[in-house]
């Protein structure tokens, strides 16, 4: 079978992050970056997928220069081989991002394609879902498991409040993948070793196609008002408790 | 007067067809023992080099040789009865070179040493004496193994122990009787050819027996990669640790050879002690054993047939079996080879493990906590930011910047350096130094963190580091020299010793046992300055085993990160050895070994003895204490 | 352009809170721009639903009715919202960020060259939407450029749905047309995690005790507000140490790692063998008698109190917040 797996290169959750000079990204000077976790999984599960079934993994990213250390981590941990779309997504938006990858993605005639559910920077979910619009195929989002069958997929789909669904799709198809349905693998010295071998084909976003004037623009970014602080609730027992619960409803939205 | 002492009888007139048989005895013994040494020393030559191996300088080396085994101080030391009877042993071999030369000669006619003339009498009664002090040696151990049977022994006995314990005693028994006869008794020559034929019949014993050692220890010893758990370098794009047969080094084959089966080893080993299936006495002769059977080309894993992954991943790294053994042996680097081997190729699936791993290939700390946790705790204790301009970096670890307790720890020790007025700050960033992920031999892992890590401190101009930590300070300044230039870096045990002087003291009647942490104590061999500390706080009181024999916390090797233990807690039997000294208080220098005694003393409820670290011990008798200064 | 029109969620028969709440950013939306605003209701037989969404003071119900609609699938509901916008040229289509949302809605937007503003917290004048970025780190506002349609979606809490004053609308039906052939996916039907075995690690509320519980006999005090809340029973080490729940309950660096919505932790300390287990949970609330207590440090609520005084007093709240 083969795949390919959309991976985004984002900023690291650990650390701080600080809004820049013109107040619509944050300031990237000194960040450091990593995989993004949902699209780990994705990885993952394509990976276990060739194991099971063989094949190949191409794994795609768009993005400029520095995505070229988060391809090799996902070359390490054992895609076959990928794509580079060498762009700036600062002009562009989920739908512009997305027809660039659909674009090297047809080239690649893949039977399935996967990709995080969600990235942890920008967190719209969306890219899997256009993907399969732009290039016409069926798709399942929040995917935990996938087998293939002889007629195409059988899938674990998460719904809300623990529920599960199966799902069944011919292929090819797009999955959007959940985090936590697999175990991920570490990167080994071996494997980084391996990846030095494998081939990056580097394509600009002149080679796939004009870009499109943006449907949604980000005007600017902002700290929120309330900071994370802990909220220590007084009074009696009894007060602080009813102080929780109504926290717990319209605060937190837990209940 | 003359006084009639007796003199060595040398056997007369041996025919030619005597000469003939012993000449003829005496090379088939050498060539069986050759067929059989061979192929082992085959063996060991064919291994790889080991990569950053150095013969230079000889100084060192030959002070162990010569202190090590020529005069069997770790053997007597470490085990002191049995050793003082295993030294004598080994001194009547020396002592009896010439005898044994001379013996063959006479077998052919050309004795060199004359049992009356003054020298020959003199040699032999020196020599005498060796063999009187080896035959009770002998006989003593041979009680020892065969009645007394020590459990380090191992459960089956030995049978061919047993043999040569039998052929040695003969050998002393039948030249000590030869003081008792003339030289032309029937009698002398009996015992001249049981004495051949015990030696002829030892020679070939030799290579396919933990006797070995007679002739691979001396050089083991001597060939050593000298330093400490020392980890060597990977040599080369294909070089992963010890996978398989073909990544054994001559040292490491070498060391497999000379193992005595003393189990000294395994005896002081935690997991050995606690029920865990990991034997170090045991790895070692797993790898002798797959390299009897398949030999350093092979390419098939040592984790397999003789040694198993569980075993390997259950070591603290607590170094008790390589800074015990009598005949060089260096377990750590075999053990971790053996990890390297496992990680680096991705064999390892274990749960724990990789979270760790993944831990710290997105984010900064072993306990994948955020960044800005360290940052909100440096904010809260003001603490200054180092900027090239200030004495000493303090360096906070995970456990001093994401651990309550070590945290803790980290603000006493802030207010004895405040006390002191000494100029420290701490690093914006600190990446784990990775201490646990260079323990279970994740090089990739580890480079990418002494590199930023590196790389972070050039920036800054740090030139000299105190950490809480012993494990921090052992991975900065030994294991980053692969990649760079380490800053110099002190324990904060050795920076309160040397400030104690100014520092108040406490006068109480608490006792305090102090726990010697493995990467302190063996790694680092400081024992005194924790011992100064304490003084100061309370009366020091010691474990049963403390100083270089102290018994690991079971959190080194990367432990601490990985899930449940099998079989009993290390931490609890230690935390119990801890509190049977009846101390009021259990002083700790180790953040980790702190951590894993909270929750065992814990559980011994009201009575149980509180847990101090050094810092805090001494930051209890600062003026600004709130902890008042009675007990 | 027809105004701002809502897209209603259907679920186990009933028209879900997060859909009125969308109504509500809805009207919203429509009061700062002078729009009506109508809803859609998308499946199949839901005469009597649309009746309920009537009652809110809107303009307009429109049953998107066919038999194909009945059940969710992403082609289905992508093909006749599409056959709406396209006749009725919504300005705005706003929805309920839901896990179904999210399945379609991207896809429809892009076959009409749009972008889903999604998961939207505030709608200011312009108007401006804002939705969470970094993991709610920061905040980002967003423009629809352009024209056509704007599509919205809105965060589950953002908008409260207890504020929608009633009216009476016009109910319509809108039949769009569908062929079997043209859905590629098959749902099975939903089920729940195995009841066996215990799995902390998708569990979205749990409650968490420590030593602080003292006794195993204390622990269904614990239990009920656990199950007033829906959530998973979990404990720190010494809990299952000394046997009073199984292992698998226990959270921590030797036991499970959790991120659930809400992590209560009753009587627990805050070693950091725990938390490294547990501080991926997006709301922390910590019930603790010792106000130094490590766990204090994560907690986004915190109650300093005797636990045996304010469990049973959260439950009834809980359990009255609930109704």
């Amino acid at each position: 079978m083969k795949m390919m797996v959309a991976i985004k290169q984002v900023p690291q959750r650990d650390v701080q992050v600080r809004i820049d000079a013109t107040g619509k990204w944050i300031e990237e000077s000194d960040l450091q970056w990593a995989l993004n976790e949902s699209d780990a999984y994705a990885l993952e599960e394509a990976l276990q997928l060739k194991e099971k079934h063989g094949g190949e993994v191409v794994v795609i990213s768009a993005g400029p220069e520095r995505v070229g250390s988060t391809i090799r981590e996902a070359l390490a941990k054992g895609a076959d081989r990928a794509i580079h779309v060498d762009c700036d997504p600062g002009n562009l938006d989920v739908l512009g991002v997305a027809r660039l990858l659909a674009a090297a993605i047809k080239s690649e005639s893949p039977d399935l394609t996967l990709t995080g559910l969600q990235s942890d920077d920008l967190g719209y979910g969306q890219t899997g879902v256009i993907l399969a619009e732009l290039m016409g195929l069926a798709h399942a989002t929040l995917i935990l498991h996938v087998d293939k069958t002889d007629q195409g997929l059988m899938l674990k789909r998460e719904l809300e409040e623990g529920w599960f669904q199966t799902i069944e799709l011919p292929l090819p198809a797009v999955l959007t993948i959940q985090s936590g349905g697999n175990k991920l693998r570490y990167a080994t010295l071996m494997g980084i070793k391996k990846a030095k071998t494998k081939e990056v084909r580097r394509v600009t976003a002149q080679d796939l196609g004009a870009p499109s004037t943006p449907a949604v623009t980000l005007e600017r970014i902002a700290a929120p008002q309330k900071q994370k602080s802990t909220q220590m609730l007084g009074g009696s027992a009894k007060e602080a408790a009813a102080a929780l619960a109504e926290k717990l409803k319209f605060e937190a939205r837990v209940l | 007067m003359t006084i009639l002492l007796p003199v060595l009888a040398e056997p007369q007139h041996f025919t030619v067809a005597e000469q003939v048989l012993f000449a003829v005895l005496a090379v088939a013994s050498g060539w069986l023992f050759w067929r059989r040494f061979g192929p082992i020393l085959k063996k060991i030559l064919a291994s790889k080099r080991d990569p950053g191996f150095r013969l230079f300088p000889l100084g060192k080396r030959v002070w162990d040789f010569v202190w090590e085994v020529l005069c069997q101080a770790k053997v007597i030391r470490q085990r002191p009865l049995p050793g003082l009877a295993h030294a004598f042993v080994f001194w009547g071999f020396c002592a009896f070179a010439l005898v044994t030369l001379n013996h063959c000669a006479v077998g052919l006619g050309i004795g060199f040493l004359h049992p009356d003339g003054a020298v020959g009498r003199f040699y032999f009664y020196l020599a005498a004496a060796f063999a009187l002090a080896c035959a009770v040696g002998i006989a003593g151990l041979f009680v020892r193994r065969f009645l007394v049977r020590p459990r380090w022994l191992g459960a089956k006995l030995s049978w061919e122990s047993g043999f040569i314990a039998l052929l040695i005693f003969l050998l002393m028994v039948t030249y000590l009787g030869a003081f008792f006869v003339s030289h032309a008794d029937p009698a002398a020559r009996v015992l001249w050819w049981v004495h051949t034929l015990c030696l002829l019949v030892f020679l070939p014993i030799i290579p396919h027996t933990k006797h070995l050692h007679l002739v691979l220890s001396p050089g083991t010893v001597f060939l050593s990669r000298g330093g400490f758990s020392k980890i060597p370098p990977l040599a080369g794009d294909e070089d992963f640790g010890l996978v398989a047969g073909t990544d054994l080094t001559q040292l490491a084959s070498l060391q497999a050879y000379s193992c005595v089966e003393c189990g000294r080893c395994t005896e002081h080993c935690p997991a050995a002690n606690t029920g865990k299936v990991l034997n170090p006495k045991e790895v070692v002769l797993g790898l002798r054993s797959y390299l009897n059977e398949l030999g350093p080309g092979s390419a098939e894993t040592l984790l397999g047939k003789y040694n198993s992954q569980e075993a390997v991943f259950q070591c603290t790294t607590c170094g008790s079996c390589e800074f015990q053994c009598p005949v060089g042996i260096e377990h750590l680097p075999i053990l971790i080879g053996l990890r390297r081997g496992a990680v680096n190729t991705g064999a390892w699936e274990d749960d724990h493990g990789a979270k760790l791993f993944l831990a710290l290939e997105r984010g900064s700390n072993a306990l994948g906590m955020s960044a800005t946790e360290r940052d909100k705790f440096v904010q809260k204790l003001e603490l200054p930011i180092f900027d090239g301009t200030q004495e000493y970096c303090l360096w906070l670890g995970c456990m001093g910047g994401y651990d309550p307790k070590g945290r803790e720890i980290i603000a006493d020790f802030v207010r004895v350096m405040r006390y002191l007025g000494t100029s420290f700050g701490v690093l914006r960033k600190e990446k784990c130094t990775g201490d646990p992920v260079r323990r279970l031999g994740n090089d990739l892992a580890f480079q990418q963190l002494a590199e930023a890590n590196l790389e972070t401190m050039a920036q800054n101009k740090v030139k000299k580091i105190v950490s809480i930590c012993p494990h921090c300070v052992r991975t900065i300044q030994e294991d980053w020299k692969e990649y760079g230039t380490p800053p110099e870096i002190e324990h904060h045990s050795e920076f309160l010793a040397r400030h104690l002087s100014q520092l108040p003291s406490i006068e109480n009647n608490e006792t305090i046992v102090f726990h010697d942490p493995c990467y302190l104590g063996r790694y680092r061999d400081v024992y005194d300055e924790p011992r100064a500390v304490v003084r100061a706080s309370g009366t020091l009181v010691e474990a049963a085993r403390h100083g270089e024999r102290s018994f690991c916390c079971g959190a080194g090797g990367g432990l601490a990160f990985l899930g449940e233990e099998t079989g009993e807690r290390v931490s609890l039997v230690r935390a119990k050895e801890l509190v049977e000294t009846g101390a009021t208080t259990v002083g700790t220098a180790c953040p980790f070994c702190n951590s894993m005694f909270r929750d065992a003393l814990a559980s011994k409820g009201e009575g149980a003895p509180q847990l101090l670290d050094l810092a805090q011990l001494m930051a209890r008798a600062l003026p600004d204490s709130t902890n008042a200064m009675n007990n | 352009m027809s105004g701002v029109w809502v897209v209603l969620e259907e679920r186990n028969g009933k028209i879900g809170r997060i859909s009125w709440e969308a109504v509500a950013a809805g009207q919203k939306l429509g009061a700062q721009l002078g729009l009506s605003v109508g809803a859609i209701l998308p499946g199949a037989d839901t005469e009597a639903l649309a009746n309920e969404a009537a009652t809110k003071a809107i303009a307009k119900v429109v049953r998107l009715e066919h038999a194909l609609v009945g059940a969710y699938t992403a082609d289905a509901f992508s093909l006749a919202l599409e056959q709406f916008v396209r006749q009725e040229q919504p300005d705005y289509l706003v929805f309920p960020h839901t896990y179904q949302v999210r399945d379609y809605a991207p896809a429809l937007a892009a076959r009409l060259g749009q972008v889903l503003i999604g998961d939207v917290t505030a709608i200011g004048d312009g108007p401006v939407f804002t939705r969470q970025l970094m993991q709610g780190r920061l905040n980002g506002e967003y423009k629809h450029a352009g024209g056509g349609t704007c599509f919205v979606s809105v965060q589950s809490g953002a908008f409260r749905a207890d504020q929608i004053e009633s009216g009476s609308a016009i109910v319509e039906t809108f039949t769009p047309t569908i062929e079997a052939s043209q859905i590629r996916t098959k749902p099975g039907e939903p089920f729940r995690g195995s009841a066996q075995t215990v799995d902390l690690g998708s569990a979205q509320l749990i409650v968490s005790v420590g030593r602080g519980i003292k006794e195993a006999d204390n622990l269904p005090m614990v239990q009920e507000l656990a199950a007033a809340l829906g959530a998973e029973i979990a404990a720190s080490r010494p809990i299952c140490d000394n046997g009073w729940l199984p292992i698998e309950r226990q959270v921590g660096s030797s036991g499970q790692t959790v991120a659930p919505k809400l992590y209560l932790a009753v009587g627990i300390s805050g070693a950091i063998q725990h938390l490294v287990g547990m501080k991926g949970s997006q709301c922390v609330v910590a019930i603790n008698k010792d106000p130094e207590a490590p766990i204090f440090e994560v907690a986004d609520y915190g109650i300093v109190g005797d636990l045996f005084e304010v469990v049973p007093a959260l439950t009834e709240a809980v359990k009255a917040a609930k109704q």
